[in-house]
């Protein structure tokens, strides 16, 4: 490291400790003790009174109830940056692999990924579905989903998932319809007079004795299956070899 | 009060990171290190959303209420971080991961057809006819 950046550095970082002391000795950004009014009032509704959501879980009920028509484009910001990216990736006409599966990696790594691949699985699935009572949801299930796909396309290649059946065309229709499904949450309470994605007291809270906090549940579910499959999307068109790309590059020039 | 200085180094911390990320965004010709640049940014705005919602109480809970018993509620709002800061990480996290990934992928389409990341090179090669 040249030493002009150890002194940029030094500099930096002996103007953060002087900004701080001269802040706490005037007191000009005094650290907050109490809540804001609104988080207070999410605090307090979220499972009691007349807001409710029947959620003991507070940042979930605010996502998909309180504050669900920003989740909801926020939903949508994501499926157009996927799709965004898949179409910038596309193939023109659909390409015949021949190319062998190799062997992947060792006996062990193999093991260990088939192993953990389950339980990446299952860990998500329990982040997801508890999304209602623990930290946790859609989007971070999701996302922990979408590791399994990516470990085996490591340890094995992306020929062993696609000989099983995982094409990113059927991720690509799986996203799709579970989007549509949360589109049917979305649009179900109004058609039978209630407000756009009103949670209660439209869809019941309970489940055979099951708190299952209205449509958080679905929407959790929802959301952890596409969102899921849209990174395995993602992660199958970014393992596709560079050859067939630079093939299709090539062919596109003449 | 040394509770409070530390409260104030972590605030000028994720200031001046925020400074240096800009930095990198601007100044790095480079466009993988303009997406590190970028999500070294990101992340550091949704450090600062959930450092407001932070409250400099002890003992403090997170935002899940412990039992489902009306009596509980007052206790647990007076321990309770603010909720809505973390709701809006929490989309704001993989909405981000997202824009990133097609961001990657255009930085891998522009390899592809260029043969180069390094911005300057690529408005030469683009655009041959234009001086800079």
């Amino acid at each position: 490291m040249a030493p002009r950046r150890i002194v940029v550095f030094v500099i930096i970082f002996a103007l953060i400790l002087i900004a701080a002391y001269v802040s706490t000795a005037l007191n000009i950004n005094p650290p907050p003790k109490k809540v804001r009014p609104l988080g207070e009032f999410y605090l307090r509704h979220s499972y009691f009174g007349n807001y409710t959501a029947k959620s003991p879980e507070v940042v979930t009920s605010i996502v998909w109830d309180y504050r669900g028509l920003d989740t909801l484009f926020e939903v949508t910001v994501f499926f157009l940056a996927i799709m965004g990216g898949l179409t910038i990736f596309r193939l023109e006409k659909k390409k015949t692999v021949e190319q062998q599966v190799s062997g992947g990696m060792t006996l062990i790594v193999k093991l260990a990924s088939k192993i953990l691949s389950v339980l990446i699985v299952a860990v998500s699935a329990s982040i997801a579905l508890h999304g209602h009572l623990t930290p946790g949801g859609g989007f971070q299930g999701g996302t922990a989903l979408a590791i399994a796909p990516l470990l085996i396309i490591a340890a094995y290649s992306r020929y062993a998932l696609e000989k099983h059946g995982l094409t990113y065309l059927k991720a690509v229709v799986i996203r799709s319809t579970s989007l549509l499904f949360l589109w049917i949450v979305v649009v179900l309470p109004l058609l039978n007079g209630y407000y756009l994605m009103q949670n209660q007291p439209f869809y019941p809270s309970r489940f055979y004795n099951q708190l299952i906090s209205g449509s958080l549940f679905y929407y959790n579910l929802l959301d952890y299956i596409a969102i899921g499959m849209g990174f395995t999307a993602i992660f199958l068109y970014l393992s596709i070899p560079e050859e067939i790309y630079k093939e299709e590059l090539e062919a596109e020039m003449k | 009060m040394i509770e409070e200085f530390i409260w104030n180094v972590v605030f000028y911390t994720i200031l001046a990171t925020l400074g240096i990320s800009i930095y990198g965004i601007v100044k790095k010709p480079n466009l993988v290190k303009k997406l590190i640049a970028l999500t070294i940014f990101g992340d550091t705005v949704n450090i600062f959303v959930i450092f407001i919602g932070y409250r400099m109480i002890y003992p403090i809970a997170p935002p899940i209420l412990p039992k489902l018993d009306p009596s509980a509620l007052e206790d647990f709002v007076s321990k309770a971080v603010d909720p809505l800061p973390q709701a809006f990480v929490l989309t704001a996290v993989v909405i981000g991961m997202a824009v990133n990934c097609l961001i990657a992928f255009a930085i891998i389409q522009v390899y592809r057809i260029y043969g180069t990341v390094d911005a300057r090179k690529i408005v030469e090669k683009a655009f041959p006819e234009e001086k800079l």
